[in-house]
């Protein structure tokens, strides 16, 4: 039964384009679409919950059908990305249903929905290979595709210039994950990941060390860490929103899926300072996200720095796994590691539900600056509310999903402190301080959001216009809050298969079950707070609708609130090393000093990692450019006599080598 | 029989929080030559405010009176977790400080949401401010409290405050000492005392807890003195609770728990004086400065959690 519902996932996400291409011409077709790939999807949830509840496998040898050797493995990992693949597109697809009906016409609609059910089975793909040929094949597909997709909103000359950047670091860090694979293979019969798995013990240290550095560059880039986040917050803005849900919510974990694979499954136990890395570039990576992130007033922008957060908060995991791993202490490495994949699963779940809420809001609105939005919660109650939720799970709030996956984090790094050595006793106590500091910044980023978007006065007449989004897109949205809720409330609904997980990777560990404590205690934990507020609420009156006293003036206006630029003042002033802006100040005429007829204001923000470290290499390559052009003369003869020269050296080369 | 007693110190906590603030109040009357409120006011104002009706703008949503109730209730469940008669607490469980932590950031992250749905310039303006001081109040919290855990090999509250209990006054470490005074400065940030932030300003320069809460009246606004107060309470309770402990019953006989009870009261008393002291001799902070006053919290809570780990 298993097997035929992943079977069924895989014909109906690869048929499905064709259906959407045969009924292009009904007037139902967009229907047909979604709900296909909705049955698919679900499909695909239960076969995966089917599959970690089990722990049985599946496998899918599809060699006979490409040149180099196919197949498909599901194991619990796989199973449990898969699910997370599944669990967020099904609410997406009926999201899409409604929102690609109300946006978009004629071929985008179609091209809409032939790309977004292949992207969805790359990303299966990717996650679900048994060997390196699948599994690239799927890693290329799933930029490829989803550039496609960011594309369908238009295809002007700045967007084409963000999709190029973003295909161009995927290409690069596809070469590095193509080049960790290849290092492999002196020692390893084939490229299936069985055979990887057994030569990778036969490696030299500095073989592993370089397949690992590989896999961080590569995955790094895909998973967007600091700083090689370029493309992320040039490319998730621009996509359709639920386009952004599933690059930010999901595409991202697929890298996260990979690193797990390859340095927890395939290389094992490594040395020390492999985890160091990943925790270095998860702090930086969380720090940096989340400032980038409140000084940012584009609602779909400010999302996406925060998934470079979020994607610091799991490597900060993952690190932390591997120092344990590494000093001998496999039961608290299963604790980082749970950690770890329940936040890349949690950080699915809330950011699509923030990105559809944001799809939501600009088809209410018509437009995602914060400036411009305000007092949507009382036109928009179930958008309002599930986006509410999603605040608080990202920002990690307790009774929410959030919360669960740090506290894991936090229970590892304060059991750092047990470890022999001095080095990791310092090291991993501390970064429960680095994780809360992220934890206040993105409170703080999120009480600006639903507070300026939400709350208050309406800042502009489409604001104040707003009417709610169709059921279909408040479905999509509740069903991932409800989720939300359900793991922060019962997490050992979830910290069950992952158990199962950790024991696939770290085989033989024992599980500290005083790091679960927690789980016995948050329903209990949310029933007294249920309890105190049910009770407070029908103790309170109905209460007086009265205007806010004005100081004796006519009245408050919208103006007059706290703007998100102001909100953020404060912070953006005490971080300003961080953002470092370019600012001008012209006064027209120059020299009065007072009164001057015209002032212009201008405060240009570029992360200064374009700036410094991008540019100086952008500009060396062109430089090189520009001066191997000399080797191209156009003249035939030339080319001739290169080719000589090449076959020369290289008969010089063979003969002394 | 112990659940018994835990339940009577988390209504005993938030019962005397009022009381505590009185008290404060008066004692800095008294420094500053008036005579002052009596110390039971602030429980005449909370049944004041109870009884008025509840003024709401006509923008707000139903968040703005939901707000309140929110903050309410994860205070009086972040109380249950702390142990101030005895070693244990209601709700205590392996790592509930940080479940302490992340309690009180609920209820503030929905008192900023309701300050800025009262649609005027004041709710934003302390929004914003509040939201700068516990973002960097945060991590030293943390980090101090962190501190106190490893050294006392146990992560929860009940377990540190026992191991405390277990050592003479004189064997404090220098470590213990750096994560006493970062808590302590975090704890005046956290709860809006002097030099942080003016409990009792209403001059939009300086304002940060009550520019939030100016447009709030009537029950919502009783329930947010109140919790606010009960938060204070709980600070120094837990400042208690890790550091001097001493007096905590350790059995469950009545006159042990006479003897605890009058032991926490002359403790917190002690505590009270030393907040009103502070209040009336330093001035309030310019607010670009409160970053630094919390960067010396935050380094000396860094200090203290690496010296821990030399200190093994």
């Amino acid at each position: 039964m298993t097997d035929v519902l992943f079977y069924l996932l895989l014909a109906l996400l690869l048929a499905g384009p064709v259906i959407t291409l045969i009924a292009a011409r009904l007037r139902q077709a967009p229907a047909i679409s979604a709900h296909l790939l909705f049955v698919a999807l679900v499909a695909g949830a239960l076969a995966s919950v089917a599959m970690l509840w089990q722990g049985r496998v599946v496998s899918v040898d599809l060699s006979c059908l490409a040149p180099f050797s196919f197949s498909l493995l599901v194991d619990r990992l796989s199973a449990y990305f898969l699910l997370l693949i599944c669990l967020v597109g099904a609410p997406v697809a009926l999201f899409s249903g409604s929102y690609v009906e109300r946006h978009y016409h004629g071929a985008r609609r179609v091209w809409f929905w032939v790309l977004l059910p292949w992207f969805l089975l790359s990303m299966v793909l990717v996650v679900t290979a048994s060997t390196a040929f699948a599994f690239l094949f799927g890693w290329e597909l799933m930029t490829l595709f989803s550039a496609g997709l960011v594309l369908i909103d238009g295809h002007d000359g700045e967007r084409r210039g963000n999709v190029f950047t973003y295909l161009l670091m995927m290409h690069a860090g596809a070469a590095a994950v193509f080049a960790a694979f290849m290092v492999f293979l002196p020692h390893s019969a084939g490229l299936g990941f069985a055979a990887l798995r057994t030569a990778a013990p036969l490696l030299t240290p500095a073989a592993r060390s370089a397949i690992f550095l590989l896999g961080f560059i590569g995955f790094g880039t895909k998973a967007g860490i600091v700083p090689l986040h370029l493309w992320l917050p040039k490319a998730h803005p621009i996509a359709p929103s639920p386009v952004s849900a599933l690059m930010s919510g999901v595409m991202l974990k697929t890298a996260i899926y990979g690193l797990v694979r390859l340095s927890f499954d395939f290389l094992g136990t490594g040395p020390a300072w492999w985890g160091y890395l990943i925790l270095a570039a998860g702090a930086v990576s969380g720090v940096l996200g989340v400032l980038y992130a409140i000084a940012e007033h584009d609602l779909k922008r400010l999302l996406a720095y925060h998934s470079v957060e979020n994607i610091g908060i799991i490597y900060l995991g993952l690190g932390a796994g591997m120092i344990f791993a590494a000093n001998h202490s496999p039961a608290w490495a299963a604790v980082a590691l749970m950690g770890a994949l329940l936040h890349s699963l949690n950080h699915a779940l809330f950011k699509s539900l923030l990105f559809l809420g944001a799809g939501a809001i600009a088809d209410a609105a018509e437009t995602l600056d914060l400036e411009e939005l305000g007092g949507l919660f009382s036109r928009m109650r179930v958008t309002g509310t599930v986006f509410l939720i999603g605040c608080c799970s990202i920002v990690g709030l307790p009774l929410l999903n959030g919360f669960v996956s740090e506290w894991l984090t936090f229970r590892s790094f304060i059991a750092g402190a047990t470890l022999p050595g001095l080095a990791p006793a310092i090291v991993l106590p501390l970064m429960a301080g680095v994780l809360a500091l992220i934890g206040g910044l993105a409170a703080a980023c999120f009480a600006k959001v639903f507070g300026v978007a939400f709350l208050g006065r309406p800042r502009s007449v489409e604001a104040a216009d707003a009417v709610e989004v169709p059921r279909a897109m408040q479905a999509g949205m509740a069903i991932l809050a409800a989720a939300c809720v359900v793991i922060g409330i019962a997490p050992v609904i979830v910290l069950r298969p992952l158990a199962g997980i950790v024991l696939q990777l770290l085989p033989g560990v024992v599980l500290p079950q005083q790091a679960f404590a927690l789980t016995n205690m948050l329903p209990l934990i949310a029933l007294a707070v249920i309890v105190v507020a049910l009770i407070l609420r029908s103790l309170c009156r109905a209460p007086r609708i009265t205007p806010t006293w004005a100081c004796g003036m006519p009245g408050l206006d919208s103006r007059m609130q706290y703007t998100s630029t102001a909100f953020s003042k404060p912070l953006r002033k005490v971080f300003s090393q961080v953002y470092r802006p370019e600012r001008s100040i012209e006064t027209l005429p120059a020299d009065p000093p007072f009164f001057p007829h015209w002032i212009a204001y201008r405060s240009v923000r570029t992360t200064s990692f374009e700036r410094s470290l991008y540019r100086p290499a952008i500009n060396g390559i062109l430089a090189t450019a520009n001066r191997l052009r000399r080797l191209q003369t156009g003249n035939i003869q030339v080319y001739l006599l290169y080719m000589f020269l090449a076959l020369v050296a290289a008969l010089i080369y063979m003969r002394f080598a | 029989m112990s659940w018994v007693i835990d339940l009577l110190q988390l209504i005993v906590l938030v019962a005397a929080a009022p009381l505590l603030r009185g008290i404060i109040g008066r004692v800095k009357a008294l420094i500053q030559n008036r005579q002052g409120a009596s110390i039971f006011r602030p429980y005449a104002d909370l049944r004041k405010l109870f009884r008025k009706e509840d003024l709401v703008p006509p923008t707000a949503s139903p968040l703005y009176r939901l707000a309140p109730i929110i903050l309410f209730a994860a205070t009086l469940v972040a109380v249950a977790l702390v142990p101030t008669l005895q070693a244990s607490s209601l709700l205590g469980l392996p790592g509930d400080f940080i479940l302490l932590v992340y309690l009180l950031a609920l209820g503030r992250f929905f008192l900023m949401l309701g300050a800025m749905d009262g649609g005027s310039s004041f709710g934003g303006m302390g929004a914003s401010r509040e939201a700068l001081v516990s973002t960097l109040a945060e991590a030293p919290l943390l980090l101090g409290l962190v501190a106190v855990s490893v050294l006392a090999r146990s992560t929860s509250l009940a377990g540190i405050a026992h191991w405390a209990m277990g050592r003479s006054p004189f064997q404090l470490s220098p470590v213990h000492a750096m994560a006493i005074f970062a808590l302590a400065l975090v704890t005046i940030a956290e709860t809006g005392r002097v030099p942080v932030d003016n409990p009792t300003t209403h001059l939009e320069l300086t304002m940060i807890h009550e520019a939030m809460v100016l447009e709030y009246s009537g029950p919502s606004l009783a329930l947010i003195e109140w919790a606010s107060a009960i938060k204070l309470n709980l600070m120094l309770s837990l400042l208690i609770a890790l550091f001097a402990p001493w007096g905590m019953a350790a059995t469950l006989s009545v006159g042990a728990m006479a003897m605890a009870l009058v032991a926490y009261a002359v403790k917190l008393l002690v505590l009270a004086l030393a907040v009103a002291v502070l209040e009336s001799s330093v001035a309030k902070l310019r607010m670009y400065l409160v970053p630094d006053f919390l960067g010396a919290a935050c380094a000396l809570a860094i200090l203290a959690v690496a010296f821990t780990a030399l200190k093994r």
